[in-house]
């Protein structure tokens, strides 16, 4: 029964974490078939911001947190007008987006590298203390992860369900042309996704380096992680990652209690490999029909 | 003139060139470098292949590469076999390895194909470095894979005892030659009705589909010959380099044999050679900066994509175009 609680608790946290990382990049591949290779980048930029806010400019962290988000949703935004933007004019748009966002990817992680040096930094964003349930000691820390992403979701969904800016953002990854033939300004809605996915990812990777460390090279692992959630859900099904995200948290936990911590993640591959030559559209992805 | 015959004038200038070269500039350093960018251009070459012209978006090359180069270095370690034939077998291997990827592949499409080969990359490169337990315990302990260290002592294919103190202009050649070869193998293909069918199924599925050119075969096909010289230049690779760790798999890697692609012109011939070449250089120049190698590469990347979709081999044809 402990052994359960452990591995739900951790599940939980670890599910909550790729989540957020996985909404932003499920959103961007939705609405403009990009698959952001600098997710990971970003993710880990904004782990950095918020520590350096917090260390060197010994400021609050509430306002660290709101620093990175702001500092990754102008990233995002600077990716959509210098590659995006020319990329989508061009032919092959899906092909050359991602080489352009490896390049992109690579020249953030190499500068963090130069800024911050290649050795493991703890988050100073934390909480102490711990929760006892049973026999198991859960510490706050993940109650919190586990919090803040409870809430960045909800916030996501009154956005894309609720407000007209989400309602253009649900339009144009429906179908592209018929969105903007009733006006949406599909420009403005990449913008947006793009900058949103900054921001969310931010949040993300102060969460993750939270209970790891933060090193520049932090952000490969939740971004393929993320990529993974996002194939079993479906590319650009944002509500199928959720619970594609949370489903491979939990079992993450299972196998690394089962199996140990080093092959979780060969495993997970392994899964998602499974999965792709079963279902090639993911798990809640439907058949695409492809037109002649 | 035709285009095959300017093809192969290209291809004996410059094998002419770099014939010459180790009598023109006997320096070890230029010469061993020369061999490293023969095995890159090698697998740039078959890479090219998959990606420009079958139009598949796989980034599983260096994964086969790393397959032909851990192949060879496992025949020789546990089996002891004479490194040529296990060269020879390991392009075979890698084969096989290629052709199920190009299998799991069949019924992806654009971006769902790149992550699954970037998955298939990451699985083997876990699983080598994170396998402590030790198979062997002869001189030392040593995982099946050879772990984080990778594995050494695996023979030589005798060039080094053949020729003591010049061997590295043995291999010299030897890279040159498999270059050779795997250039004449892509004009071949991509000139030839292979290349054709690849063509046409990259650019029109449901056409060339519905005019009875198989998808299944053509995709394994593509897969199988782009395989077969990128298990070679691995094993070559291992035996050069006397020994293969993870860090074959590792990210920059990849990122600099795929900006040699982007920089020098996807789909073309000549142009992934020539961005080879062009991105070696540029790395010996930047030796100095190498802090910033990463960062540079990254750009070149991202501007050439942006900027120069065709790469140079593009910019070279628009010129000439413009001239004439």
């Amino acid at each position: 029964m402990d052994v359960l609680i452990q591995i739900v608790a951790s599940g939980l946290t670890l599910g909550a974490m790729y989540a957020v990382a996985t909404i932003g990049l499920s959103l961007v591949y939705g609405s403009l078939n990009m698959l952001n290779m600098a997710h990971g980048a970003i993710l880990t930029l904004g782990g950095y911001i918020c520590y350096a806010v917090i260390v060197h400019a010994g400021l609050n962290p509430a306002l660290a947190l709101l620093a990175a988000a702001f500092v990754c949703a102008l990233v995002g935004l600077l990716i959509y007008f210098s590659a995006a933007l020319p990329l989508l004019r061009a032919e092959n748009f899906e092909t050359n987006i991602f080489i352009a966002t490896i390049g992109i990817g690579s020249v953030i992680e190499n500068l963090m590298l130069k800024g911050f040096g290649p050795y493991p930094i703890p988050q100073p964003l934390a909480v102490g203390g711990q929760v006892v349930i049973g026999n198991v000691h859960i510490p706050l820390q993940n109650v919190f992860i586990l919090g803040v992403a409870i809430v960045l979701m909800v916030g996501v969904a009154i956005l894309l369900q609720r407000t007209s800016a989400g309602r253009a953002i649900r339009a144009t990854s429906m179908n592209r042309e018929a969105a903007q033939l009733m006006g949406v300004r599909v420009g403005r809605v990449y913008a947006q996704v793009l900058a949103l996915s900054g921001a969310l990812a931010a949040v993300s990777g102060i969460m993750i380096s939270s209970i790891a460390t933060l090193t520049p090279v932090m952000g490969g692992d939740p971004m393929l992680k993320a990529f993974i959630i996002c194939v079993v859900a479906g590319l650009g099904n944002v509500y199928g990652a959720v619970i594609a995200a949370i489903a491979l948290g939990l079992l993450e936990a299972a196998t690394q209690y089962v199996l140990g911590v080093r092959w979780s993640f060969a495993t997970l591959l392994l899964l998602v490999i499974l999965v792709l030559i079963w279902r090639p559209y993911g798990l809640f992805g439907k058949q695409q029909v492809v037109r002649l | 003139m035709t285009s095959i015959r300017r093809d192969v004038l290209i291809g004996l200038v410059c094998l002419a060139l770099a014939i010459a070269l180790p009598v023109a500039m006997p320096g070890r350093y230029v010469i061993t470098q020369s061999t490293l960018f023969f095995i890159w251009a090698i697998v740039v070459v078959q890479w090219n292949l998959v990606l420009g012209i079958g139009g598949i978006f796989s980034l599983a090359q260096m994964a086969l590469f790393a397959t032909g180069a851990y192949a060879a270095a496992m025949l020789g370690f546990y089996w002891k076999v004479p490194m040529l034939a296990a060269i020879l077998m390991a392009g075979v291997i890698t084969v096989a390895v290629g052709m199920l990827i190009g299998l799991a592949c069949l019924r992806l499409r654009g971006p769902y194909v790149a992550l699954l080969t970037l998955a298939i990359a990451q699985v083997m490169y876990v699983l080598i470095v994170n396998d402590t337990d030790c198979f062997t315990t002869a001189g030392g302990c040593m995982p099946l894979f050879g772990g984080v260290r990778g594995i050494g002592q695996f023979g030589d294919i005798g060039l080094r005892a053949l020729f003591p103190s010049k061997w590295y202009i043995a291999h010299y050649y030897v890279g040159l030659a498999l270059l050779a070869v795997a250039v004449t193998i892509s004009i071949v293909v991509i000139r030839g009705p292979l290349g054709l069918a690849f063509r046409a199924l990259r650019d029109n599925p449901g056409y060339a589909m519905s005019r009875g050119i198989s998808r299944f075969k053509y995709q394994l096909w593509i897969f199988a010959v782009s395989a077969f010289f990128t298990g070679i230049a691995g094993g070559f690779y291992a035996v050069h380099f006397r020994v293969v760790g993870p860090t074959v798999f590792s990210f920059s890697t990849l990122l600099f044999l795929i900006a040699m692609i982007v920089v020098g012109g996807l789909g073309s011939i000549w142009g992934p050679l020539l961005g080879a070449a062009v991105l070696m250089l540029a790395d010996e120049g930047m030796r100095e900066l190498s802090d910033y190698r990463n960062i540079g590469l990254g750009l070149l990347l991202a501007v050439f994509v942006i900027a120069w979709p065709n790469g140079l081999n593009g910019w070279l044809q628009r010129s000439r175009a413009s001239r004439n």
